[in-house]
Formats: structure tokens, sequence, C-alpha cells
């Protein structure tokens, strides 16, 4: 069974990144892109045209995003019981203090900045991939969904 | 008594015929003022020893003599009868008051001098006794006085501020044209009038006395102060003013001075004062905050940028043609001197705008975090880096390691060969602070570089020698500012350079 991770990012470039990224650290891995707050929700909660979208194995959420902003696709999946298990990773190019007390405030996981170097950002998805999809048990989400 | 004759007195013939006529005589001899009898026709009867002195004449020189003669005018005149009054009415009115007149010596100089009559009944008729007081030193104090007044007044009336003097009542009692002006009333309008309807509120009760205190320790305490109180025109229109108060001291009332000065003028630059102040740190602000921003959102799209070119760089080089790479390593080098000029900018904006408070900080610690993010450029140049003990400081400890940590790496960085040396060393210095020094063997600076060196992109070198944004320095200058102090370079080109810079000694030392 693939590693299902959900990334929602509304920039083109940073999604190629990300996936260019993730090649590099675990080919196992399946993408799925989500372009704004809605669409993310729309995923996880398998609405519209996301009606067969798998439960992923962790989310990669950006903050500042088009329609819906990643704050509050952060309080819907922590209040929501079916989704509040699964790791949400802020992954933001904001390092503002009040952005990062938010969202531990919101339950966020884990909070990172992206790296403006593209060796550190690499080393940084390797980590995401070491720490959060080998290292860390996580319950058998899928079976509750 | 006195005998004399008319007309042609002797004073040979004057007769003491009793003990009263000789206690006169020695009287009037013992007198302090020059005393002159005279007769009904203005001739001299009598004079004393005091007489003689002053008017400068042996005695017999002047009986006989006119009165005219020593008090050309004033006094003859008084003893005559005219037509409405008989020479003793005539006399009767002139008694027991000073008068004033001039005297004339046998040298002919003149001196003035106050006369008191008497009249004498006689056998002979009335005689008159003038008592005369050279009153020359008086009348020259007197004209001192006057003249002081007159200055004074002078000044009260000159003085560019309107001057008000009121009593412990609160009643104005003297004023000058400048407070005429000032409130619109005439002088008679104001004199006798209550301060109140000038100055309506904070003058009158600062004069009052209460349980606490008295009216003189009242105005003791508002002496040398300028008050800020508002005044009201004749007119009704107010307008700012300062007030400082100081005491006329006399032995029966207490009476206040008051300066009174339009400060509209005043008080109008100061808003306008106070506009700007507000314009240029909202400004400032908003500079910094877009400066903040800018760089923020210009390191986005360059993250894309050197992302991609570093991409395409690994997985194509030797893959395309030699040009090829050529375009693609300037690209990738261009990108990350932008990252880095963009970095440094955040950080130099940031100094103003992230600035922590300053706290009593070690300035060894953060001598000790900067050689520790330094550690693979130290390593890697193979740099001595030594230090003294160093003081706490009062500092933001995060800045201070950044000021550190560049001073050290310009260092380590501007040398041609040998082993590069640092030194931190710090000294007491004068005003409670700690001059520190950075001291290295580099290559050093040419004088005319010294000031140049703290501004903004400002390079010496070509980028292929060394490489660098510009900035460390102005960085360095920035936060040295913002606590307080400055910073300088001493240096001789090829034997090493040493920058200095003050920082405030901390509260616990």
């Amino acid at each position: 069974m693939p590693t299902e991770v959900l990334l929602v990012e509304d920039s083109p470039g940073d999604v190629r990144l990300t996936q260019e990224a993730f090649r590099e650290a675990n080919i196992a891995i399946k993408l799925h892109v989500a372009e704004d707050g809605v669409e993310a929700i729309e995923f996880l909660r398998r609405e519209g045209c996301h009606a067969n979208a798998p439960r992923p194995d962790l989310i990669l959420l950006d903050l500042n995003l088009p329609r819906m902003d990643g704050r509050e696709v952060l309080a819907l999946i922590k209040a929501d019981d079916g989704l509040k298990s699964i790791p949400t990773v802020i992954l933001t190019t904001s390092e503002a203090e009040a952005d990062i007390v938010k969202s531990y405030h919101l339950q966020a996981n884990c909070y990172l900045s992206k790296p403006v170097d593209l060796e550190v950002f690499e080393g940084l998805v390797k980590s995401i991939n070491d720490f959060w999809l080998k290292r860390a048990k996580l319950p058998k989400g899928r079976e509750l969904g | 008594m006195i005998v004399a004759q008319k007309g042609t007195f002797d004073p040979m013939q004057m007769t003491i015929s009793n003990e009263s006529d000789a206690r006169y005589r020695g009287l009037l001899e013992a007198a302090p003022d020059a005393m002159v009898v005279v007769n009904a026709t203005g001739e001299i009867v009598l004079l004393n020893l005091q007489a003689e002195r002053r008017f400068g004449y042996r005695r017999d020189e002047l009986v006989g003599q006119k009165i005219t003669t020593i008090i050309p005018e004033g006094f003859a005149e008084r003893l005559l009868a005219d037509g409405t009054r008989s020479a003793a009415a005539a006399l009767a009115q002139q008694i027991g008051t000073g008068i004033e007149l001039s005297a004339l010596r046998k040298d002919g100089s003149g001196f003035p001098i106050e006369i008191m009559l008497s009249p004498l009944e006689s056998d002979d008729g009335i005689l008159v006794t003038a008592a005369i007081r050279d009153i020359t030193v008086r009348k020259a104090a007197e004209q001192h006085l006057m003249q002081t007044e007159a200055r004074c007044r002078g000044l009260l009336e000159a003085a560019p501020d309107a001057m008000v003097v009121v009593d412990e009542g609160g009643k104005i009692v003297l004023v000058n044209a400048q407070a005429e002006r000032q409130f619109g009333y005439r002088r008679d309008e104001l004199l006798g009038q209550a301060i109140t309807s000038i100055i309506p509120h904070g003058f009158a009760e600062r004069l009052a006395a209460d349980s606490q205190r008295s009216a003189e320790d009242a105005v003791a305490q508002q002496i040398g102060t300028g008050i800020e109180l508002t005044a009201l025109r004749k007119d009704g229109s107010e307008f700012p003013i300062e007030i400082m108060l100081s005491p006329l001291g006399n032995a029966d009332e207490v009476l206040v001075t008051a300066a009174i000065r339009n400060i509209s003028a005043r008080k109008h630059a100061e808003v306008l004062l106070q506009i700007k102040i507000d314009e240029l740190s909202r400004s400032n602000e908003e500079l910094a905050h877009f400066a903040d921003i800018a760089s923020h959102d210009l390191q986005e799209p360059l993250r894309m940028v050197s992302s991609y070119t570093q991409l395409l760089a690994r997985r194509y080089k030797g893959k395309l043609d030699s040009d090829a790479d050529e375009f693609i390593d300037f690209a990738v080098d261009g990108a990350s001197r932008m990252q880095r000029l963009i970095q440094d900018l955040l950080i130099y904006s940031r100094v103003g705008t992230k600035g922590k408070e300053l706290l009593d900080t070690s300035s060894e610690r953060a001598f000790e975090y900067a050689i520790g993010n330094l550690g693979g450029v130290i390593a890697d140049s193979g740099a001595l880096v030594t230090h003294d003990p160093l003081p706490d400081v009062r500092a933001d400890e995060i800045q201070l390691t950044q000021l550190f940590q560049n001073l050290v790496a310009n260092a380590i960085k501007y040398q041609k060969t040998g082993v590069p040396t640092v030194h931190v060393s710090a000294a007491r210095a004068p005003e409670n602070k700690w001059m520190f020094s950075v001291k290295d063997n580099g290559m050093g600076i040419e004088p005319q570089y010294f000031d140049r060196i703290f501004g903004m992109f400002q390079r010496l070198h070509k980028r292929e020698e060394f490489s660098g944004t510009g900035i460390g320095l102005a960085i360095c200058k920035k936060i040295i500012e913002r606590h307080g102090g400055t910073i300088s370079v001493a240096s001789l080109a090829g034997e090493g350079s040493t920058f200095s810079f003050g920082l405030a000694a901390s509260t616990q030392t």
C-alpha cells in the first residue's frame, strides 16, 4: 500500500519542488495536491470530484492560500473527529512568531518554514519523510475512515 | 529778649538781657542747622556759627545785609505782606513747612537748602528765625532715587513680557505697557481688578495660603517656575501664556510680580514640531516595514529561480553544450548572490524593527555564540580567534552576537596569506562604557575608505577576490547606533585593522 501525502499548496513551483524532493527521499510516496483550502477540505471529506480520494497518512499545509487559508483548514481538520488524528505539518515561508503560536494553538503537529536554499529544502523533506512517515507510529486511521 | 533796631542794626548793640536770652544764644549756636534771624524788611539781624560756615561769610559780613544776599529767591518774598494779607499772616502760612530753596555762598557757588521759618516777637516787630539745612546730599540721593525709579519703570515698560504686580488678595496693583497690549485693556481698567479677570485659573490659587503653608511660602514655591496657563483678553479671546512669579519683599504685604509671556507662537511651533515628529516616525516605520516586507516577498520568487536553476545545474550539467553550462552557472550564481543580498537586507532592516530590549548581557557569551556560528569558517581558514575576558554590557544579545559574527568573519575573510589571527578585547571607557576592539592581522584598509566601509553596499574589492554583499559593516553600524554607540576602524594597510565600538556597561557593575 503506497504512502499517501496531501500537499496543500497554491504555488505550482513549490508543488513541483516538493514532488522532486520527495522523489529523492522516498519513491513510494503518492503526493496528492490541493491548490487551496476549500479543495483540501473537499479532498479530506471526499466531496465532489474527490469522492474516491484516499485518506492521507500526512498533510503538508501551507498557511497563505486562496479562498480558505491554512489556519481555517487546520481548525476544521482538528475539529473533525474523523480527521484530527492525521498528522498535519505546517510548511510555509512565514517565520512570524504569531503564525507559529497560532498554528500550535490550533493543534498543528509541527511547524516548519521553507528554507530558501534548495539543498536545505531537500534535506527538510527527507527528514519529514524519515520522521513522520517512517519512524512515527501513527494510528491505523484508514480503518477508522 | 533780642533787641534789634530797624534799619542799621548793629549786632554789637544787641543786648542779652537775661538768662533766657543767653540760653537762646546758646541754643542758636548749638543748633545743627545754620540759623539766621531776619527782620521784617529782610535784613539779617543774627546768625550762628553754622551759618557762617555754610555760606562762607564772617558774621560781621552778613549782619545787616539783605537775606537775598545768601538766599536770593523765595525767602524775602515770604515775609512780605501783600494786598490780601498782613506780614504776620504771610509768615504764619509758612510756619513749620520745609521750604526748598537755593542758597548762595560768598564764593558764588549755590547749594540746595531747606528752610524752616519761625516767628519771634520782639520790641522791634516780628523777627523771623530761619533754620537752614544744606540738603545737597539729600537732593543728590533723591535724584538718584528718581533716576533709579525711572530706570526701574523704564525696565518694567521695556520688558518684553507683560508684567503684572498683584497683592496678596490677587488685586492688580501695577501693570506695564506690554500687559495693556497683550490683554487689550487700558492701564486704568486693570489696576484694582482681580487677577482672575485676565488669568482666570491657576494664578490666584497659587497665591492663596492654605492650611499647609503661608502666603509667602505659597509664592516661594512658585518662584522661577514657568507655569503654563491660559489668559483672557478683554474681547473674550484666550491665549496660552507662561508666567514666572517672583515676590516683592515688603514688610507690610506680599506683592507678587508676574512676568507673563504669550506663548502662542511657541505652542504653535510645538504643535507643528509634534506633527513633523509624528510624520517622520510614521514614515520611518513605514519604510522599515516596507523594507521588511519587500525583502521577504522578494525572497519568494527568488527561491523559485534559485531552486530551479540549481535543479537544472544538477540534472543537466554536462548533458547540454558548454554554453548552456556557463549560462546555468551565471544564473545559479546570480540567484544565490541575490539571495544573500536580500537576507542581509532583511537583517539590516530588522535591526531597527525587530530589535529586542537592551538588557544586561554577557558580551562573552554573545561572542561565544558568534564563534559557534562561524565554526565552519574558522575551521576552513585555520584562523586563530582569541579573546580577553569580556564584560557584561547593556545589549540585545542577538544583535551583539550578529555584531561579533560580522566583525570576526570580516577579519578572517579579508586575508591575503597566512593564518588569520583575530583578538577581541574590552577596556573601560568614560561614562560607564566599555570600549571593545576586534583586532586582526589582515590586509588592512586604506584611510580614505574608513568611513565608506560602513555604508550600504560599499565594497572595496572585486567580486572574484572577495564575495559579499557590502551590507555586513552597515549592519554593524546600525546595531551599534541602536545601542547608542559608534563604531570606527583604525588600520594600516598590510598590517591589519582594529574595529572599535563602545557599549554601556551593565547596570550590575
